[in-house]
């Protein structure tokens, strides 16, 4: 085993893998950018290299600076984390040339893995469903429309170099193929400069549905079950949970084994993610590989008792994968939210400022997962994901009990956050029925703004009580002495600081 | 002790007098007895009755957070001693500095006024309010009429400068 890892990464996330090597007896280094100096990912680490400029690409995506690093601390191995350069191949690759370990999957595959449409490809050789479409080079409307015809409707045509909905166009039936197609070739022409389409199934009632999966570099593959990740805002996640609320023995089956498959024919090693889209007739469609360790990776740990970032650890110093896949089983519920500083009632907008307070709520089976503290700046350099609040209980109604109960008591003040419109998605009737989908939050939330209301009556004799104990005897004679009409006048039998 | 909050654009009026760790807070007419200690700095419990009340405060710059039953208010207090409150506003801002009534408009549209004129008088916690012109114009428009209701920030009257 290692001695001592390198965590290229700040937040939570550098948090969670620092607490994993040191229940180890792995001496940790921590690296940051001037705005994280104090930050508790810092203060955590056993030694802690300065990277300066806060800037990502001079910090945090700065290959040079962070290998610089792990060799000036004597670091043998990386955890890169999530995001950063956790699928940079480059930086995969840099660290075997100084000979330093990557905690993670090997270069070629996390960039056959970053390339969707060769990863496609493997997929289908090893027999994994992908979603029926048209990826090739024939351009030319008329054969767009025989392969369009050859998928069925509804279809999707969509961007090559899309992103964000630009030249994405939904055909229900043959007629309007011919338009759809020659629009999203306009848009996408205007918008990337590339008028290069795909054809895809158009899924209904979609739900995003991945795979846990660990492997050795002995050749040993399993799968942990599922997390459902369909609630997401901008295409990105902010509830997921386990097991999932559709999900059948029989389908769970299936659909683990063909994410081991999926593992097995990319050649991957370490802890990784397959991606699913599942329709509601339950069909199963390959979406992507993430070569990295998932955001939401807490709440398999949670119902399987394995800790996923150690054996990361584990598999990168050589050792054999001895979880089999015969005694891995899953014990109740588990519900994650990510706690955001960004503002729901404006679009998601990230919010910056000063965190004057944040408590976390503490109870039996809540976990908290965070990288903030109280009298922290929340910066606009980086992802504003601040925290997890991960919960577990014996079934699905309890988890959703419990985070509701959980997200009453996290206190954040100072930055906007997400926890109250969390709360809100929670405690929707069709959420607890399971009724989910990627579209749940564009159907149900989309004008979502935060009841207007009035002060609650505790709330103003909160204020009441807490101003009459900070109001300072002397501010009282100065309002006094200030102004003659002042109401100060008038507050009779009020005296400060009585029988103190 | 008397005190205005404001949020989302209304104002509380509320009086709150303390004798040991006992408070007597009037709001809206009505008196509530409360027993309070901070237990840490911002952590309040309170008990009213047999009710308890857990909640957190912080102060921001310009605002109080207040965290109560899971959710956080921002609140403002408003001082309605006048003299304070015009040094704070900007040069030529027309907008009120107070939730209230508008009791009388001193001018009609088209007329014109020196800097220091009152053009509006506003009325809030039976206190007055004047607005006065801040630099020499012509009235362009005039946003309410008499008993009118006016929030804080909405704009009075227009003023165009000359």
């Amino acid at each position: 085993m290692f001695k001592k890892v390198l965590v290229a990464n700040r937040g939570e996330i550098a948090v969670r893998i620092m607490k994993a090597c040191q229940e180890m007896g792995i001496k940790t280094v921590a690296v940051y950018s001037d705005v994280d100096a104090g930050a508790p990912h810092v203060n955590m680490a056993d030694e802690a290299v300065s990277l300066g400029d806060p800037t990502p690409s001079e910090s945090y995506l700065n290959i040079q600076k962070i290998i610089e690093a792990a060799q000036s601390t004597g670091a043998e191995a990386i955890h890169p984390g999530y995001g950063f350069l956790a699928e940079n191949p480059d930086f995969s690759q840099a660290c075997i040339d100084t000979g330093i370990v990557f905690i993670g999957p090997k270069p070629k595959v996390i960039t056959l893995m970053g390339d969707k449409i060769e990863a496609k490809k493997i997929m289908e050789k090893a027999e994994v469903p992908i979603i029926p479409g048209y990826h090739g080079i024939q351009q030319d409307t008329t054969s767009l429309i025989k392969e369009g015809k050859k998928i069925g409707f509804p279809l999707l045509v969509k961007a090559a170099a899309g992103g964000g909905g630009k030249g994405m166009r939904i055909v229900h039936s043959e007629d309007s193929l011919a338009e759809a197609i020659e629009g999203a070739k306009r848009e996408s022409k205007s918008a990337f400069g590339d008028d290069t389409v795909f054809l895809e199934k158009y899924l209904d009632k979609p739900r995003h549905i991945e795979f846990q999966i660990l492997a050795d570099e002995h050749g040993n593959t399993i799968h942990l079950f599922e997390r459902e990740c369909s609630i997401q805002r901008r295409h990105q996640k902010i509830i997921e949970e386990t097991p999932s609320p559709v999900m059948t023995p029989k389908l769970r089956e299936k659909m683990g084994k063909a994410a081991v498959a999926a593992a097995e024919a990319a050649g991957y090693s370490n802890a990784g993610t397959v991606e699913f889209m599942l329709d509601g007739k339950l069909n199963f469609y390959f979406m992507e590989m993430n070569t990295r360790l998932q955001v939401e990776h807490p709440i398999t740990e949670m119902t399987t008792g394995i800790d996923l970032a150690k054996w990361q650890l584990r598999i990168a110093s050589g050792q054999e994968l001895t979880l089999k896949q015969k005694d891995l089983f899953q014990r109740g519920h588990a519900l994650e939210c990510r706690i955001y500083a960004e503002d729901p009632q404006n679009g998601f907008l990230p919010s910056i400022g000063d965190l004057k307070r944040v408590e976390v709520p503490i109870g039996p089976n809540i976990r908290n997962d965070t990288g903030i503290e109280t009298d922290m700046k929340v910066t606009p350099y980086y992802d504003p994901m601040l925290a997890k609040l991960i919960v577990s209980s014996e079934n699905r109604h309890e988890s959703i009990d419990k985070m509701i109960w959980a997200l009453s008591h996290y206190l954040v003040l100072g930055v906007t956050t997400n926890i109250a419109f969390l709360k809100k998605v929670l405690e929707h009737s069709e959420f607890r029925k399971g009724n989910i989908t990627t579209h749940f939050i564009d159907n149900h939330f989309k004008e979502w703004m935060v009841a207007k209301r009035k002060l609650p009556i505790d709330a103003v004799i909160a204020l009441a009580v807490y101003d009459a104990i900070h109001t300072k005897r002397e501010e009282i004679v100065r309002y006094k002495e200030a102004d003659p009409h002042s109401p100060w006048k008038h507050v009779g039998r009020w005296r400060m600081g009585a029988g103190v | 002790m008397f005190i205005n909050y404001e949020h989302e654009n209304h104002v509380y009026n509320v009086t709150v007098e303390r004798r040991h760790n006992q408070y007597f807070i009037m709001y809206d007419n009505t008196e509530y007895t409360v027993e309070a200690e901070e237990l840490k700095p911002g952590q309040l419990k309170i008990k009213l009755g047999d009710r308890m009340i857990k909640c957190v405060i912080t102060e921001g710059e310009t605002e109080k957070l207040v965290f109560v039953a899971g959710d956080v208010f921002k609140v403002k207090k408003v001082e309605l001693t006048g003299a304070k409150k015009t040094k704070k506003k900007e040069e030529g801002d027309l907008s009120s500095p107070i939730s209230g009534r508008i009791v009388n408009v001193k001018v009609k549209k088209g007329d014109n006024v020196k800097k220091g004129d009152i053009l509006m008088v506003i009325e809030a916690m039976k206190m007055e309010y004047l607005i006065r012109a801040p630099y020499d114009g012509k009235v362009s428009k005039i946003n309410f009429k008499e008993k009118d209701q006016i929030e804080i920030g909405q704009i009075t009257v227009e003023l165009t400068k000359k």
